[in-house]
């Protein structure tokens, strides 16, 4: 085994790059019969057109929004379970993680109940007297976002959870004993602490809100088009190859350059730290 | 006299560092051979050579006659004890044991009785049935004693077997592993980083530094007569003085006494070491009481000196001397030893 | 949570925000009206027996279990290897072949979809079972790697030595000692690799024929065309069988140990 590693690395290298790499790259930059050069034109016509540019500006909104109140709303939920002595604190983590193993079709279909014009919100609002006519919820970009948070919270839990669990309680402890408050505390010693694992959530957060496709697609619908829903559309309803090409470029760039960002910002304050 | 083993002209080099130097080494047929260290000094690298984990970059290593530089270790039939015990987790004591023995396909009514006598051996035979993660440290170093021996190896190996074990375990096990060497007859070697370890366990010592050997002996004589200086540092000596000629002296702490000016404790030497010294601490540690002076050798170095006296035998103008007091230190000539510099 | 009013509250809403859809799903799974509305007009179980009785949820459960099991098989096959190799043997450019088999967690699904939907299917003309299962098997191989890597990381590497030392084989010490090492590890990367390819959309949906069609996605063409309850039955099925593996995966290995292994 020790003597010939490289040859156990063989068939999974030959399947990668053929049933990824390679593909990935012509896609992107090749497409069947379509001349690389239709494919940055078409980038530039895009990235001039108001219509092409509004989906990308909502995409990135809404993945700024999403990502914001993922991290928002999952640090809280970490930082408590980590730091709980409860013995229902592992009941609670696995209930936070469980919706990872979800389909997110199911996850995402609990919104058209809740949001549809017969839907739990609208009802709820015509029985309490507020409006006549249940108002229009789903195809909307609080549906969009709503339904995004859900899908992509426990990533950030996760994330959050083993960088707060990273960080000694001891120096919780110490801090306060030193005349910190408690969120003297937080502010001061665990979120800096714990700032890589936060900066990943916020990663994985974007890149997944950014490049979903379930979601946009059934609680967006076309009035909230976003550049996976667009990709699809350009694929398989106009074949315009081209068209497809630029969009993923646009989509793959995104999150390489978030993804990137992100790297360079955790490696700068390893550095300093 | 016969060697298990041998290394003649032993190299092993990983890209600029060189683990192990040219090393010439006699593996002692029946007997206990430690390789002492600091880590670093390519003892284990010089274990793993033996037993065929590393090949290595020049020369060659034979067992019993035979040249086995490039045998791959299932080949060698050693027993190995690793220092982080590496039990199978998954197998029961008795199949851990037995491991080595199926593979051999010795048959199963056999195997049982050679896994229950090498389990006795090492007074485990009652936990056959358990699996490792259920036993304390001490109990998994003995399986993977139990194990090693098992398959009738040609040597035993052990790479820092005590090192995990607490201090009064580890004290018991020396003892342990000398009996259970002294019942199969066994050629040993033993990979330690602790002199005295080594000192109680050797029948040879090899002292290693920087992947080259130092000196080789019966513990007795390297511990009497070291070879030079580092080999002296190694084990416990201290009180380096450098003499006029240029060679090198050194006293160990306890065979360093305080003389006053007015009367020493043990009497003047009429030969031996009667040097004038300044004392800077004096502390009591338990049973000894430590004394640091200062003092400048023949060749004209200042020099710190140490020495330790066992507070029952101590004196009282002994145990009353202050720091800055004017001293003599005081060695009679067979306490002096004299190293190569 | 008691003192900390504006961190209980934000987990509050979070878990909310994450549960509460589920519930809305279910309840209305078990409505005995013919709408998709709130609250549920009566109590019945026919939604289920509908569900059930519908023939494209059933061919599609057939085809998503099967995909599931066959990519998770071959992503394990490619996979272990793999993490053999980089744990195990010295070669060089590790953290660059590491993260060439991490990679396809970067890249958007959609875009691997789409690639394969041009190359293999219509560029090889292979069926959609093949472009399927390649493209599920490269979303999946990441898994395989991580996981199993993360479980032989933590195991003592003396342990195979001393298997040599007792006269194994290389070959022998593998499968007597590094593969009973490697099996909680393989185990969650299986457990993960199946839910990950059973729920699959982004991929699934790209690379569908009328011949195979997975779960989810006919799941997504239904909600498009009607709009009843038989959806929400579904869905609760699927909830079930995924509460199941979920405790499955509690009981073995540990729920929060599996995902461990892919944020690091």
């Amino acid at each position: 085994m020790s003597r010939k590693p490289a040859l156990l690395l063989v068939p999974g290298l030959v399947f990668i790059l053929f049933g990824f790499a390679i593909p990935s790259a012509l896609m992107l930059l090749a497409p069947p019969s379509t001349p690389t050069a239709d494919v940055f034109a078409r980038l530039g016509a895009m990235l001039t057109d108001p219509y092409d540019l509004a989906i990308i500006w909502r995409t990135v909104r809404i993945g700024l929004i999403v990502t914001v109140a993922c991290v928002l709303l999952g640090f809280p939920i970490a930082y408590l379970l980590a730091r709980s002595t409860s013995r229902f604190a592992g009941m609670w983590l696995a209930l936070a993680i469980f919706p990872l193993l979800l389909s997110n079709v199911v996850r995402t279909f609990g919104w058209l109940v809740i949001l549809g014009s017969q839907g739990a919100i609208g009802q709820l609002l015509v029985i309490l007297g507020v409006t006549d006519q249940p108002p229009q919820l789903l195809y909307t970009e609080l549906a969009v976002v709503l339904g995004l948070i859900q899908l992509f919270l426990p990533l950030a839990v996760i994330s959050c959870y083993s960088a707060v669990a990273q960080v000694d309680a001891g120096l919780d402890h110490a801090a306060r004993g030193l005349g910190a408050t408690k969120s003297q505390t937080l502010w001061k010693i665990v979120i800096p602490l714990s700032r890589p694992g936060i900066l990943i959530a916020g990663t994985l957060v974007f890149a997944g809100a950014t490049t979903a496709y379930t979601t946009p697609y059934l609680l967006g619908g076309s009035s909230q088009r976003m550049l996976s829903t667009q990709l699809f559309s350009y694929a398989s309803v106009s074949v315009d190859w081209a068209a497809a090409s630029a969009t993923a470029l646009i989509m793959t760039v995104l999150v390489f350059l978030v993804s990137g960002l992100s790297s360079l910002v955790s490696r700068k304050a390893g550095v300093t730290a | 006299m016969t060697n298990a083993a041998e290394f003649s002209g032993v190299t092993q080099s990983y890209g600029e560092t060189i683990a192990v130097d040219n090393l010439n080494l006699q593996i002692e047929e029946g007997k206990l051979t430690t390789l002492l260290g600091p880590s670093g000094c390519g003892k284990t690298t010089t274990l793993r050579m033996l037993a065929g984990y590393i090949t290595p970059s020049a020369g060659t290593i034979t067992i019993n006659g035979v040249d086995a530089t490039r045998l791959p270790p299932e080949k060698r039939n050693l027993g190995m004890v690793f220092q982080s015990y590496a039990l199978f987790p998954h197998l029961t004591v008795a199949d851990n044991v037995g491991f080595g023995l199926k593979l051999r396909k010795v048959p199963a009514a056999k195997r049982r009785e050679l896994v229950l006598h090498n389990l006795d051996l090492v007074g485990l035979a009652h936990l056959a049935d358990r699996k490792p993660k259920a036993l304390s440290g001490g109990q998994q170093q003995r399986v993977a004693l139990a194990r090693a021996i098992a398959i009738s190896p040609s040597l035993l190996l052990l790479d820092e077997p005590l090192s995990n074990l607490d201090a009064r375990l580890r004290v018991q096990m020396r003892s342990e592993i000398r009996r259970i060497q002294a019942e199969t007859g066994l050629t040993v070697v033993l990979v330690t980083h602790d002199q005295e370890e080594a000192l109680e366990m050797s029948d040879v010592m090899v002292v290693m530094r920087a992947g080259k050997v130092m000196q080789t002996g019966a513990p007795a004589t390297v511990f009497t007569a070291p070879a030079n200086r580092f080999v002296a540092d190694f084990l416990g000596y201290e009180n380096f003085l450098a003499t006029a000629d240029g060679s090198l002296l050194t006293v160990r702490p306890e065979h360093l006494r305080v003389g006053t000016a007015g009367g020493t404790t043990g009497g003047a030497p009429a030969t031996g070491l009667n040097l004038p010294a300044v004392v800077t601490d004096s502390v009591y540690r338990g049973v000894d009481h430590i004394v640091t002076m200062t003092a400048t050798d023949a060749a004209g170095q200042q020099t710190t000196l140490v020495s330790t006296t066992r507070r029952d035998t101590l004196s009282s103008d002994q145990s009353g001397v202050r720091p800055g007091d004017r001293v003599l230190a005081q060695a009679r000539d067979h306490e002096i030893v004299r190293l190569a510099a | 949570m008691r003192g900390r009013p504006v961190l209980g509250t934000l987990a509050v809403l979070g878990y909310i925000i994450m549960i509460v859809p589920i519930l809305f799903v279910v309840s209305t799974a078990f409505t005995a009206g013919d709408a998709l509305t709130f609250p549920p007009q009566g109590l019945s179980l026919r939604w289920f027996g509908e569900a059930l009785a519908y023939q494209p949820f059933i061919s599609a459960l057939v085809s998503s279990l099967q995909l599931a099991v066959v990519s998770t098989a071959l992503a394990l096959l490619l996979g272990v290897p793999v993490t053999l190799a980089i744990q195990r043997g010295k070669i060089p450019g590790k953290s660059l072949v590491e993260g060439l088999f991490l990679s396809p967690l970067v890249v958007p699904e959609l875009v691997v979809g789409l690639a394969l939907y041009q190359q293999i299917m219509i560029g090889l003309h292979q069926t959609s079972f093949v472009a399927l299962l390649v493209g599920h098997t490269v979303l999946l191989l990441p898994y395989a790697v991580r996981v199993t890597g993360a479980s032989l990381a933590l195991a003592d590497p003396a342990v195979e030595e001393a298997a040599r030392g007792l006269g194994a084989s290389p070959l022998r010490t593998f499968f007597s000692v590094t593969l009973p090492l490697l099996r909680p590890g393989i185990f969650s990367a299986g457990l993960l690799s199946f839910v990950t390819s059973f729920n699959n959309v982004p991929l699934s949906l790209l690379l569908q024929s009328r011949q195979f069609r997975t779960l989810p996605v006919t799941m997504l063409d239904y909600v498009q065309q009607s709009y009843d309850p038989m959806i929400a039955a579904m869905s609760t099925l699927i909830l079930a069988g995924t509460v199941v593996i979920a405790i499955v995966a509690e009981k073995t290995v540990g729920f929060a140990k599996i995902f461990g292994g892919i944020n690091k």
